[in-house]
């Protein structure tokens, strides 16, 4: 055979092959468009019932009866409508949906799925628990908070968080911990997850903000803030004043601004200072106009002044954030010629822009 | 409620899902109700006939519910249109930029459907008196 008989046979196996392949894919997609079709027309005389369900308009419960009466034939085919519509609402409604989960069998198969060899079928095991909020999956959940996968135990935390179940606190503070050199799950799903569980954590928190590692002392000073824990208030004062993470000192700065009063202008203020890292100090001017005290007012008006510009933007935005006082105080600091007055003048401008203060025509 | 008389609210929501749960509470409570899938549909179907309220969602593809929220409020036609933003961006500085960007309100998913009818029937309420 000549070389120019070879490379036309190649040629035709090349051609095909991929005509093969074009054919393949062809009858792939349609085969997956007539099933989907043939899904459709199965749940199709079951949608009205998931709306009813879903929106709270089933009064007279038939819509709940027409679903926990779905053959199972057709409920493969419904439940990840049921599913995916539990996932949008929340309420009377969703516990409906739950019970037609549970009634289907669904939470014993995502049991058995958060249980499985495939990291795939634990997450979507832990997701369905997550989503049902069943106290009685806390035990199923718990052991996927060390799983090896990164993406079960970030399904597992959140599964955690929306069941709300305080006692899981200190697993999910935990799962933070970074083992041999990997993050357990990252610090904002955690966070979530503790705000899910609501005042009844606060000693977990309390303990956390002891902790040797610097990121489980971090996440627990945002979620004391966030959740406003004014328990934690002399713990946080401890972290700002000593802690040796920046970072930290930072967060707890934040969460002092939250939950603090009065008495911490004294404290927060005194990280305000040239002496003290910028970030830290931008976050303290913030902090204090986040505690809304009056007291952090000549603090603030001083800072005006300062040399780190946006610093002083920010001291005047805290005072108008304090309110009618704060805003008084920045009346009279933008009277002068200097640079503290112009700053004065620009917060002003900023906070009519924002719509926080009427403009000058209504004034 | 004749068909005349009902109130027109549209839903922009890219989610069938969503369009489908609110378009069903509405109209059961004696809304007419058009949904669309997209931004710029919403902006089109609000122009072609104006709704007496809108619900859209933030995260659509094309224009996003923030972005013709900015429009209606930049026309003269629709500037005091209600818009209720429907979406599951739950952060702090989320709904802050909703609120300034100028919605009536802000439901954050996934919502209670008669939450939503009741801020319904206080912004429609409202906007009688």
């Amino acid at each position: 055979m000549s070389a120019q008989q070879i490379l036309l046979v190649t040629n035709i196996g090349i051609l095909s092959c991929c005509l093969a392949l074009v054919l393949l894919i062809v009858l792939t997609k349609l085969r997956r468009t007539a099933r989907q079709a043939r899904a459709a027309a199965k749940i199709g005389p079951y949608r009205h019932a998931l709306l009813a369900v879903a929106t709270g308009e089933d009064d007279d419960g038939q819509g709940r009866r027409e679903l926990y009466a779905i053959p199972s034939r057709v409920w493969k085919h419904m439940n990840s409508a049921v599913v995916s519509m539990l996932s949008h609402v929340r309420g009377a409604p969703a516990e409906v949906l739950a019970g037609t989960l549970r009634g289907h069998g669904e939470l014993d198969r995502a049991a058995a799925m958060a249980r499985s060899r495939s990291a795939v079928k634990r997450s979507r095991g832990a997701y369905l628990l997550g989503l049902v909020r069943d106290t009685a999956s806390v035990p199923v959940l718990l052991p996927l908070l060390s799983d090896n996968s990164d993406e079960v135990r970030l399904v597992a935390t959140r599964a955690l968080g929306a069941i709300g179940e305080p006692a899981t606190a200190e697993a999910v503070i935990e799962a933070l911990r970074i083992r041999r050199g990997r993050i357990g799950v990252p610090a904002w799903i955690a966070e979530e997850a503790l705000l899910g569980m609501g005042v009844g954590i606060g000693p977990v928190l309390l303990k956390a903000l002891k902790d040797d590692e610097h990121g489980i002392r971090n996440v627990a000073a945002t979620v004391v803030g966030l959740g406003t824990y004014p328990s934690a208030a002399p713990e946080l004062r401890q972290l700002l004043a000593y802690d040796l993470s920046s970072e930290v000192r930072r967060s707890a700065a934040v969460a002092l601004g939250q939950v603090g009063g009065d008495g911490d202008v004294g404290a927060i203020g005194a990280h305000t200072g040239p002496g003290h890292p910028t970030p830290l100090r931008r976050i303290c001017v913030e902090a204090l106009g986040e505690l809304g005290s009056p007291q952090a007012l000549p603090k603030l008006r001083a800072l005006l002044a300062d040399d780190d510009r946006r610093l002083a933007e920010m001291a005047g935005e805290s005072m108008v954030r304090i309110g009618g006082v704060g805003v008084a105080e920045l009346r009279i600091a933008a009277t002068g010629d200097d640079e503290g007055a112009r700053i004065a003048r620009a917060a002003l401008d900023f906070a009519r822009l924002r719509g926080l203060l009427p403009s000058d025509g209504e004034a | 409620m004749s068909e005349q008389d009902k109130i027109r609210i549209l839903v922009a929501d890219d989610d069938r899902d969503i369009r489908d749960l609110v378009t069903f509470k509405l109209s059961q409570a004696g809304y007419d109700v058009q949904a669309v899938d997209d931004g710029v549909a919403a902006l089109a179907a609000i122009e072609a006939n104006p709704p007496r309220l809108a619900i859209l969602d933030v995260m659509m593809p094309g224009l996003s519910g923030i972005d013709v929220l900015r429009k209606l409020r930049a026309e003269e036609s629709t500037k005091d249109l209600d818009v209720i933003l429907l979406t599951a961006r739950s952060r702090d500085s989320d709904v802050d930029t909703g609120f300034a960007t100028g919605a009536s309100d802000y439901i954050i998913k996934p919502f209670s459907p008669r939450e939503l009818l009741h801020r319904v029937n206080v912004l429609l309420a409202r906007a009688k008196e």
